[in-house]
This record gives structure tokens, C-alpha cells and sequence, in this order.
């Protein structure tokens, strides 16, 4: 690898940034985190950050100092792949920063704010004697006090918040009797991050400061001294775990985060090698210690499974002997169902990562890799450096957890679609089956049985149309992000047409699987989102938008629709879309815009295999 | 007996790091007005990376009273010695 200050000298900015922010990626120790804290500083005064798919303004608000926070934050944020300006506001300064109506902090437009608190901020404790009831109503209060300056801070900039819950204090003068008196502080405290977690509206998140200092341990967490000296809230020590929570939660909000779990099989699923050892020699569950280690592993990618995470395999195997343990070990927890992708072949990894990323029709960088083998991780790594690799030990008894802390597939919220998702994509794989067993592809549709509902933005799928206006990258017309606010305010706005469509057929429901938001502008309507996921391409779903789209422009007696198209990466699977739909070319800027019009009074509308429902 | 020699070493390579400054060097006298972005915020960095450097733990009392990068290493050696602070 060469250095950084090499490559700034010979001016290869570009891969300086990507190297500075990959190593910020996996370096632990706090020194070193730092010391990449003041090189990109540095990096930042000689050349400009390449540019981010999204840029995150974000306001950080502190009961104690921020200061030593904001650069590792920034850093942290910008290892996600966001680009990220933060503002600062004074220390303890937080209350007036929030209800005053000139402060500067809340002036121009944010979209996160992080309110950094701790146990001296709480305002009110109870009293030694106090019983459950009133100490119930201290957390009620307590809680009350926090949601609502936080649903102030929303409701003035318009913006995702982020606020912590509290570690326990370190010293325990009740002794063991706390335990039993609802008024002892540290009980106090349990019952206020639960009760806080119970209060959450869809715009506040909970960053879990106590589950974080439970992991590294309190002691290690807060310093008493630097307390005592700046108002440190945490140690420089677990400085990088704080940052890093706070800038997964900051990606989860904006879409950045892994969607598909690709794993080896020998010795990363079980322990053995099934070529060599045989289904009945490979080792899992329990009785047997490491057995039980891998069974451990697999219950963890079950969970992940159940709460939407695809699962697949890319294994150098015999097929047919990496599905006889499947078939003949009931001590595997997981089966053969619950991957969506199966590659077990002699093909390099790199290309079976491809062909299962291109099956499932996401981004490489919707990939996390996980194998036992450190050569086939650095030869992923080298080929795709989209593809999050996780480092392992050599101990399947590390694995769980080493996965976990990586945070590659962190939620905010979890929504029905996320439960339902591995589901839909096995479903697909059937509905492939059929498509090329009826062969006429107008026929096969036919076939499908397809129900949609098309409505406009409800409460209820704002999470989930959320979701996909920041996690579409292919069928993405605009790639234009918006927070879960800035989608309610279109939801809100009457001069928008904001519609979603819902659809499922013979083989089961595929969820919430377009949105469109469109504006009207003179005598046209113009479309500055239209998203669709890749799973239902060419099902009709297009069209059927497109006779919507062009029956709302008449009933506001609108002469045109309008439409962009603005080119990413990812995005040249629609360049053609507007084109497709009888759009006429209006305008092609230098970047690759474009944008189309189509004269509503010319119209024709579809005939689209596809019935429109009120609700199915 | 800590060798100061060795402690003036290390120091010096602390602060180089912390400061990112491969040339910066620092005498006994040496204090926080002489060094450019050596604030409150600075200090503590400073300490926490010598405490991880040289394995050692200063009392709170102590991080506020240091003067210059003199007293820095005086501290740091009575600590190796296993003395108390003064």
C-alpha cells in the first residue's frame, strides 16, 4: 500500500480519500483513529472530499463537550460513504439552542440532530424513600422532558434526531439493596432507557450508550478525570465505538447499509470440510464445543434472516455435496430455504459475489462477505472493493460477535416489509421458474394474476416508503434522498402528486414496490422521483404509474408531464425509461441529464396486465 | 531509576503524533503558548496518548498543574519509579 502522504504528494487525491477512508474503516485504537482524524483534516484543506451520493448536514447539540467529538464523528460519517458538514452548538447550551427561536445552530436547514446527553443532564431524580408510583411518574416526566425538546428540535429543522439513552453510574452506594428500591439511581436509570425506548415517534432514534458501555465496559467507557476536566462524555478510549454508533445510525437513516449476507460454507457455517470429511464428518451442534460455536453462528444469521437480511452462499464446493449436509444434518439451524442465492461451484468468489449481486438485482456495496479463509476475503477485497468484507479470528466462537460489531446491516426501524423481504425473493425465484416455462413473456404476465393498489403517501408506509426513496439505486430516476420528514412534508404539500403502488400476484405479496412523487409547475407536472424496485421490473408496473401519472395532469388540466432523469453509477438501467414510455427528448446536459416531455392531450393510455384494487 | 533520555524520546514522539508534525521538537521549557493548536482539548489528548505510551495513569490534579514539557517527564518518571504525585 502506498502512503498517504505519497499519494498527496503525487497528487492521487482521489485514492488518498479512499484509502484514508477505508482504513478509517477497520482501525480500533483510539491514537491512531485520531492521528486519521487530523490527516483528513489536513487531506481536506489540500483537496475537496470526492463527491458523496448524499451530503448530511448535521447539528451536534451536547450536556457535555462536543468538541473532541465532531471531527471523529465527521470521519466516521464519511467511512459510510456520506459526505457530512456538521455544526456545532455550545456546550450545555443545548435547551436555549432548541427553544430559542434566533439560534444560529437551527438556522439554515439540517438533516440529523444529534443530542448528546448523560446522567448529569437528567433534571430530576428521586427521592430516597420515594415509591414505585412516584418514581414511575419521575420517569414519565423525565422521559416527557427529552421526546419533547427532541419533537421541538424536529419540528424547527425539519430533521431525523438522534438522542442517547444513559449508562449506569459507576458507583453503587446502596449496594445490593438497590436492586429492591425503586428510587436507587442506577434502577432509575434502567427504568428510564426502557421507558424512553417505548416513547420513540418515527423520527427519534436511540443511540444505546448503555448497551455500548455494557460492551466495553463501564470503566473503560467513562473517565471520571476528563469528566472533571472538559466534561468528556466518554473516554477517549471507546471514543471510535461511540462515533461509529452514531454514524451507523446516521447511515441506516440514509440508506446505507448492507442488504445481502454472502457466506462460505466449510468451516465459516460448519466446522469441516464436506468434500473431504464427508456430510456425517463435518461438525455442528451441540455436543461438541465447537459444534456448538457454529451452531451459535448460524441462530445469528437466522435472526438477521428473520429481520430482513437476504442470506446466500458462495462456497469452492461440489454441489451436490455442500446440499447433502443440508439434507442430512437436522443439527443445521439453517437450511437450504433460507438462502435466497446458492453458489457452491469452482468459480473465483469474486464472480459468484457478481452473479449473486446481478440475481438478486442489487448493488455490490448492498453486499457483506463473510469466509474463514483470510485469502479468499483479501482476493474479495482486491477484485470488489464495494463489497464489505468482515475479518474473522480463527475461532467460530468469535464469529457472531465479530459480525455483529462490524454493524454492517444496521435499522433504525424495522418494517413488515423487512420481515416479509427473504420471503419475496424466494417467491421471485418461482415466479422465474414459471416465466420460463410459459415462454411468451405477455403470456407468462397474463398468468401472474397481478393485483396493484396505487394511492397516495399514507402514515402508515411513510417508514417504508422512506426506506426505498433512500435505498433504490437501479431503477432510480433522480436518485433524489429524502428524511422521513422531508417525505411527510410532500406527503402534506397539495401541489405534489406523491403515490405509491403496492403489488402482488399468484405467488404472494411484493410489498410496497414503487413510489413517484411529482410537482405542478406552470402548465406541466414535473416528476423529480421515480423509484421502482428492481425485484418487479417490466411486470407492467411502469405503465400502469405512467396512465395515473397522465390521468392526474389532465384533472388539473396540465398540458404535459415532465420528466429527468439524472445518471449515476447505478442508474443506467432507466436511461432509456422515459423513452420507453413514449416521452419525447426535450434536453440532454453535459452531465448526462435529460428530460422528457409527454403531451397529455396525445396520450394513449396502456394496456397494462395488471389490475387495480382498492386494497388486496 | 527511569532514564529521562528515554522518556524524552518517547515524549517527543507523542507529541509529534498528536501534533501530526514529524519535525516538531519540544524543550524542558517548552510550553503550551510555544506550540500552535495546543489548547485545553490538546492537552488532554496529549496526556491521554502519553499515559498509553508509557503505560502510566496521572491523578487528575496532575493533568491540570503541568507547566511545561519538563514537568511532563519529571512526572512521567516518578510514575515509572512507582512514585506518588507530589
Amino acid at each position: 500500500m502506498t502512503s498517504l502522504s505519497v499519494l498527496v504528494q503525487h497528487g492521487r487525491y482521489s485514492e488518498a480519500w479512499s484509502q484514508l477512508l477505508d482504513e478509517s474503516k477497520t482501525v480500533s485504537d483510539h491514537a491512531q483513529f485520531l492521528a486519521l482524524v487530523r490527516q483528513r483534516d489536513r487531506l481536506a484543506k489540500t483537496a475537496p472530499r470526492p463527491p458523496a451520493p448524499r451530503t448530511v448536514r448535521l447539528a451536534l447539540l451536547g450536556g457535555a463537550t462536543t468538541e473532541t467529538l465532531e471531527g471523529p464523528l465527521a470521519l466516521a460519517i464519511e467511512a459510510t460513504g456520506l459526505g457530512c458538514e456538521i455544526r456545532r452548538g455550545q456546550y450545555n447550551a443545548f435547551a436555549q439552542e432548541i427553544l430559542d427561536p434566533d439560534s444560529p445552530l437551527l438556522a439554515s436547514p439540517l438533516d440529523v440532530a444529534v443530542l448528546l446527553v448523560t446522567p448529569a443532564n437528567i433534571p430530576t431524580w428521586p427521592e430516597p424513600g420515594d415509591d414505585l408510583a412516584r418514581v414511575q411518574q419521575i420517569v414519565d416526566e423525565v422521559c416527557g422532558y427529552w421526546v419533547d425538546l427532541c419533537k421541538r428540535l424536529h419540528e424547527r429543522a425539519g430533521c431525523e434526531v438522534v438522542l442517547n439513552n444513559f449508562h449506569p453510574l459507576p458507583t453503587r452506594p446502596m449496594g445490593t439493596a438497590g436492586t429492591r428500591l425503586p428510587w436507587d439511581r442506577n434502577n432509575f436509570l434502567r427504568r428510564l432507557n426502557v421507558a424512553l425506548g417505548d416513547r420513540l415517534p418515527p423520527y427519534l432514534h436511540l443511540n444505546d450508550v448503555d448497551a455500548l458501555a455494557a460492551r466495553h465496559g463501564l470503566f473503560r467507557w467513562f473517565d471520571e478525570r476528563y469528566w472533571y476536566h472538559a466534561k468528556q462524555p466518554v473516554s477517549f478510549e471507546c471514543l471510535v465505538p461511540f462515533v461509529r454508533s452514531v454514524a451507523r445510525i446516521v447511515g441506516a437513516l440514509f440508506g446505507v447499509t448492507g442488504k445481502c449476507l454472502v457466506v462460505d460454507l466449510d468451516n465459516t457455517l460448519w466446522g469441516g470440510v464436506v468434500g473431504d470429511d464427508g456430510y456425517e464428518g463435518i461438525v455442528i451442534g451441540e455436543g461438541d464445543p465447537v459444534g456448538e460455536a457454529f451452531k451459535t453462528f448460524q441462530e445469528y444469521l437466522f435472526r438477521l434472516k428473520q429481520r430482513g437480511v437476504l442470506l446466500a452462499v458462495a462456497s469452492k464446493n461440489d454441489e451436490n455435496n455442500a446440499l447433502s449436509v443440508f439434507a442430512n444434518r437436522p443439527e443445521m439451524v439453517l437450511k437450504r430455504e433460507d438462502f435466497v442465492a446458492f453458489k457452491a461451484n469452482w468459480e473465483p468468489k469474486p464472480l459468484n459475489l457478481r452473479a449473486i449481486a446481478a440475481e438478486l438485482n442489487i448493488g455490490l456495496n448492498s453486499l457483506v462477505f463473510v469466509d474463514d479463509n483470510p485469502v479468499e476475503r483479501d482476493q474479495v477485497r482486491q477484485a470488489l472493493p464495494e463489497v464489505a468484507v468482515v475479518e474473522l479470528t480463527t475461532d467460530p466462537a468469535d464469529y457472531p460477535r465479530l459480525l455483529d460489531e462490524a454493524g454492517l446491516f444496521e435499522i433504525t426501524t424495522l418494517s413488515g416489509e423487512d420481515q416479509q423481504r427473504s420471503q419475496q425473493y424466494e417467491q421471485n425465484v418461482r415466479r422465474e421458474a414459471l416465466r420460463q416455462s410459459v415462454g411468451d413473456y405477455r403470456a407468462y404476465l397474463g398468468t401472474l394474476e397481478q393485483k396493484a393498489v396505487l394511492a397516495p403517501f399514507e402514515d402508515r408506509y411513510l417508514d417504508r416508503i422512506t426506506q426505498l426513496v433512500n435505498k433504490s439505486n437501479q431503477f432510480n430516476l433522480t436518485t433524489l434522498r429524502l428524511t422521513r420528514s422531508e417525505v411527510e412534508a410532500r406527503m402534506q404539500d397539495l401541489g405534489r402528486v406523491c403515490v405509491y403502488v403496492r403489488l402482488a400476484d399468484r405467488f404472494g405479496d411484493n410489498g410496497l414496490i414503487s413510489v413517484v412523487c411529482g410537482v405542478r409547475e406552470d402548465t406541466r407536472l414535473v416528476i423529480d422521483e421515480w423509484l421502482m424496485s428492481c425485484r418487479v421490473l417490466s411486470r407492467g408496473v411502469e405503465q400502469l404509474v405512467c396512465n395515473h401519472l397522465a390521468d392526474r395532469a389532465r384533472a388539473w388540466g396540465l398540458a404535459s408531464i415532465e420528466g429527468l432523469y439524472r445518471p449515476t453509477a447505478k442508474n443506467a438501467l432507466v436511461r432509456e425509461h422515459y423513452a420507453g414510455l413514449g416521452f419525447t427528448l426535450v434536453e440532454q446536459s453535459a452531465d448526462g441529464t435529460t428530460r422528457w416531455s409527454l403531451d397529455i392531450a396525445r396520450f394513449e393510455p396502456f394496456d397494462t396486465p395488471i389490475q387495480l384494487v382498492k386494497d388486496y | 531509576m527511569a532514564d529521562k533520555n528515554q522518556i524524552w524520546i518517547g515524549l517527543t514522539r507523542v507529541f509529534q503524533d498528536v501534533f501530526d508534525d514529524p519535525g516538531l521538537t519540544v524543550t524542558p521549557t517548552t510550553t503550551a503558548h510555544d506550540v500552535e493548536g495546543w489548547d485545553s482539548l490538546m492537552h488532554i489528548q496529549l496526556l491521554v496518548a502519553a499515559e498509553a505510551a508509557f503505560g502510566v495513569r496521572f491523578n487528575t490534579g496532575e493533568v491540570a498543574a503541568l507547566k511545561n514539557v519538563g514537568e511532563m517527564v519529571d512526572l512521567i518518571a516518578r510514575r515509572l519509579d512507582g512514585g506518588r504525585a507530589s
